[in-house]
């Protein structure tokens, strides 16, 4: 048995075998520990807050998306044969996993830990501060998708796990000032959210509409990829571009409509 | 796959040919049509200069089980000739020769053809005539591996395509890896060599 610790594209025709990826394991794992402390609550005993049974399920069902996404076969399939598999699993890991974990996690443990460490909490409010947040979030969805850069990373188990890294890191600090309010920004309310998840992900709709109306496969790993579906290189990007258009932006727009209906109904909530 | 590592190197570096910048390999010294006579997969005889004469022919050896360069390159070439103007796919010719006759019946053949382009040409012929087409194109001879426990083998093979065009050479060859934008870029200029 073929053992990689990481996907990547090796270009053999693929194959319905199974094939173990003990590093996606290891990470899997280290988010599932990860979020099992995050999201208890703080002291059971005093906290008001805590969170949600169906926050805390929303967290685990990403932990489980992740996993998913990264392990056999959607991580082979979409590193190696199909640009579609890779724009859901960009979906997945930058847009749809972050903020549902991030919803799961319980916010006193989160001011608690920023309140007593004032390093943390400083590179936390930086990487989270929403401008730079948007900005970060928006260059590396250009640059990890740039051919070059797909052509190149995608070859090594390295360059693919540092691709899948960046998405995910990008996008928990894309959403963390939408769902976590800590640190506290007295200015970013509903309405500034609104506007943030609108400008954030402008160039993810553009970069859709590249893939849906290029005349040719622009990636070439799989354009030279042997066929897994009846789909040709061409029609499988628009899939991709596709998938990314109308799940990424009805995702997007969910999440706006759901701030702005909640600000509607309660203009001092939290959104 | 052993076909591959039969590709030749240099895909996508800007080659010069004739004052034409191709981005195929460029050869060396250009090679000339191939006189030769194989079967054609309505059992007909199919002479091979004088059928592609003056066109722009993409000649590739290769066969139907194989998993990777063939179909990827022959996806390639049909996917770029809907986009060709006219003029250009005209006097494109594209011959794919069996490296596996055995398996490869004139009917499987021309029925795998088909599923890429309706005008590519299956042609056939023994194990002896195309090791000497090979070798007059110098080429490596396709070497077929030990069969596995089902009876089932790959073939190594040559990984390029050679174009020849209007003027009856081959002046630049595409190795596996060779891109549609490749194509397109390339098969326009071979359409004007005279």
């Amino acid at each position: 048995m073929n053992v990689q610790w990481w996907c990547s594209a090796r270009g053999l025709p693929w194959r319905w075998q199974w094939t173990p990826y003990p590093g996606v394991w290891i990470a899997v794992l280290a988010l599932g520990a990860a979020y099992a402390r995050w999201s208890k609550p703080l002291d059971s005993g005093t906290s008001a807050n805590g969170v949600s049974a169906a926050r805390r399920i929303g967290g685990w069902i990403a932990v489980l998306l992740v996993w998913l996404t990264l392990d056999w076969p959607g991580g082979p399939l979409g590193t190696g044969y199909l640009a579609s598999v890779h724009g859901a699993q960009f979906l997945s890991l930058a847009m749809i996993g972050p903020p549902l974990l991030l919803r799961g996690i319980d916010p006193d443990r989160v001011r608690a830990l920023l309140d007593r460490s004032p390093g943390t909490a400083r590179i936390v409010g930086f990487a989270t501060k929403p401008l730079f947040a948007m900005i970060a979030f928006t260059i590396v969805m250009l640059a990890t998708h740039a051919p070059g850069a797909v052509d190149v990373l995608m070859r090594s188990q390295l360059g693919a796990f540092a691709l899948d890294i960046a998405w995910f890191i990008s996008g928990l600090a894309f959403w963390w000032p939408v769902v976590l309010d800590a640190p506290v920004r007295e200015h970013f309310g509903p309405p500034m959210r609104m506007l943030y998840l609108f400008a954030g992900t402008q160039a993810h709709l553009y970069l859709a509409m590249w893939l849906l109306l290029a005349d040719l496969p622009v990636y070439g790993i799989y354009e030279l990829a042997p066929r897994v579906t009846s789909l040709s290189a061409l029609e499988d990007q628009q899939v991709a571009g596709g998938l990314l258009l109308t799940i990424g932006g009805t995702y997007v727009l969910a999440v706006i409509s759901v701030v702005f209906f909640r600000w509607f109904a309660d203009p001092q909530t939290d959104g | 796959m052993a076909g591959a590592l039969l590709a030749l190197p240099g895909c996508g570096v800007d080659a010069e040919g004739g004052g034409r910048s191709y981005r195929g390999t460029t050869l060396a010294h250009a090679l000339p049509r191939p006189s030769f006579t194989l079967t054609d997969t309505h059992g007909q005889p199919f002479d091979f200069r004088s059928r592609t004469d003056h066109t722009v022919t993409l000649l590739f050896f290769g066969y139907l089980n194989c998993p990777d360069v063939c179909p990827v390159h022959l996806t390639n070439i049909a996917a770029v000739m809907q986009k060709l103007p006219y003029d250009v796919t005209r006097t494109l010719r594209v011959v794919f020769v069996t490296t596996d006759p055995g398996r490869d019946t004139p009917e499987k053949l021309q029925s795998w053809l088909a599923n890429f382009d309706s005008s590519f040409v299956g042609l056939r012929g023994t194990p002896e005539q195309v090791r000497a087409i090979e070798k007059s194109l110098e080429l490596p001879p396709a070497v077929a591996d030990a069969p596995d426990s089902a009876g089932d083998y790959q073939i190594g093979h040559a990984a390029q395509v050679i174009a020849f065009a209007p003027d009856d050479s081959a002046h630049v060859v595409y190795p596996f890896g060779t891109r549609q934008a490749d194509w397109l870029h390339d098969l326009p200029l071979l359409a004007q060599v005279k």
